[in-house]
């Protein structure tokens, strides 16, 4: 993929391998060709993963998926954009809006990256699996299998990810101990809001019980934080 | 681009603190971005201006904060929390005003009291421009849950982190002025009890009830116990 001068096999090594100056460069001179390649990685490595984390329920539930899990990173960019804005400089990074909007945006296109090369991986485990659809054969070892597959890959990306952006803020502040505090809030913040957001915009796998839906007919209706609660409520207090 | 630790160096010592604040947007970035610049207009002539924008700062953006807040009930809430945060919000300063200037007074500072009411009116807008920063996040769980318990823990948990990004403005304010006063921690907890038992005498904020206001009067902790054993 090109967009007007600036490649896909030239930028995604570049943003793997952590280059802060041109990770600086990237957010103090925003170009907008280099945001729209990264809106592009987003939209097709996180759409890929989606794609083959639903085609285990059903090819329709593969594109719902696709669309969904994008649009969860870019709302959470947008959404705690300000916050994060706000935070940076409070907790010792003087960057503005469209910088720390950008930076994490940059986390995001990483993840996205990774995320979108393990989607053969996972779109081949889950083909060796036993569809998830009503009737069919359950076989428990298979399907756990696939969940720590899944959230093994979401982990490395989240991590790989989350380290690049230590690295851009330990560079942007000239100190770590300011680029761990404000790392941390940001995380904390788009923990609290994607965990939410991941909630209302479920499901993502889909359940054999189900009808494959791209909402679910309530999806406003309790929070991700309730359901952990009556969890570990119930696994205390069966 | 980090942050140079506050009270190392005397207020406009650096040319950046002695740049002009005009108008609220400049006031909101620094107050983000530049605090000494704040706090060093806030001890030069004229700085009424500057305590005015940050005051309108604190209504309008404890307004919107306070809509959002509302969506979570809806009807009635959507105007009455909006009025209700702004007021509490500003009740709450005015009671403690005399007991800060009496503190940094009694421990020597050479505060003047315009200077005080700078401070508060700075912690004020920065407290609620972070809860806009909040904004969002509230408005997504207050269209997901029904629990009340858990938005209200929610809100304080948002309204504590700004609080305590506040404080530190305060404290920095205060470390410029020949020394923080000895009660200074003494008052940041009474600042905190007056408007925690202020959002429970503005009741309901969050939820919803028959009166606009409480027709029984009660303590803080009496009244979150009871809504958790509703929950």
């Amino acid at each position: 993929m090109r967009v007007s001068g600036l490649s896909l096999s030239a930028e995604v090594p570049e943003l793997l391998r952590g280059s802060v100056t041109e990770g600086r460069a990237a957010i103090e001179q925003p170009d907008s060709r280099r945001w729209l390649l990264y809106l592009a990685i987003i939209l097709g490595g996180a759409g890929l993963f989606g794609a083959a984390l639903g085609s285990w329920r059903a090819p329709v539930q593969a594109l719902y998926t696709a669309i969904k899990l994008p649009l969860i990173l870019l709302v959470i960019s947008l959404g705690n954009g300000l916050l994060n804005a706000m935070l940076a400089p409070l907790l010792g990074i003087n960057i503005g809006l469209r910088q720390s909007l950008l930076a994490v945006l940059m986390s995001f296109t990483i993840a996205a990256a990774i995320l979108g090369a393990f989607s053969p991986l996972l779109y081949f485990l889950i083909w060796n699996t036993p569809p998830l659809v009503a009737g069919a054969s359950t076989n428990t070892g298979a399907h756990s299998l696939v969940l720590l597959c899944e959230t093994a890959m979401i982990a490395f990306a989240g991590i790989a990810a989350n380290v690049r952006l230590l690295q851009l803020l330990r560079e942007l502040s000239g100190s770590a101990s300011a680029a761990k505090k404000v790392l941390f809030a940001w995380l904390a913040g788009n923990l609290l809001l994607g965990s939410q957001l991941a909630w209302v915009m479920r499901p993502f796998v889909g359940s054999p019980g189900l009808p494959v839906q791209f909402l679910r007919e309530h999806p406003f209706e309790g929070s991700f934080y309730e359901a952990i609660f009556r969890a570990v409520r119930n696994l205390l207090f069966p | 681009m980090l942050n140079p630790p506050s009270g190392s160096r005397p207020l406009g010592e650096d040319p950046q603190d002695r740049e002009s604040i005009r108008g609220p947007i400049s006031a909101i970035e620094s107050i983000l971005r530049h605090p000494r610049r704040v706090l060093y207009q806030l001890r030069q002539p004229g700085a009424g201006h500057l305590i005015i924008a940050l005051l309108l700062i604190a209504i309008v953006c404890s307004v919107v904060y306070g809509v959002v807040v509302g969506t979570f009930s809806g009807g009635t809430q959507l105007w009455a929390a909006p009025v209700k945060i702004a007021a509490g919000l500003v009740i709450s300063a005015v009671i403690c005003l005399p007991s800060l200037y009496i503190f940094s007074c009694l421990s020597g500072t050479q505060a003047r009291l315009i200077e005080v009411v700078g401070m508060i009116a700075g912690l004020l807008a920065l407290m609620t421009v972070l809860l806009i920063g909040f904004a969002p996040v509230a408005w997504v769980f207050s269209q997901s849950t029904e629990s009340l318990a858990a938005m209200g823990a929610l809100h304080l948990t948002f309204w504590c982190i700004a609080t305590y990004f506040g404080v530190r403005f305060l404290s920095e304010g205060f470390a410029h002025l020949s020394g923080k006063p000895a009660g200074l921690r003494v008052w940041v907890t009474i600042f905190l009890l007056v408007m925690i038992q202020m959002s429970t005498a503005l009741r309901p904020i969050v939820g919803k009830a028959d009166t606009i206001l409480p027709v029984e009067k009660k303590f803080f902790l009496k009244h979150w116990f009871e809504q958790l054993d509703k929950a």
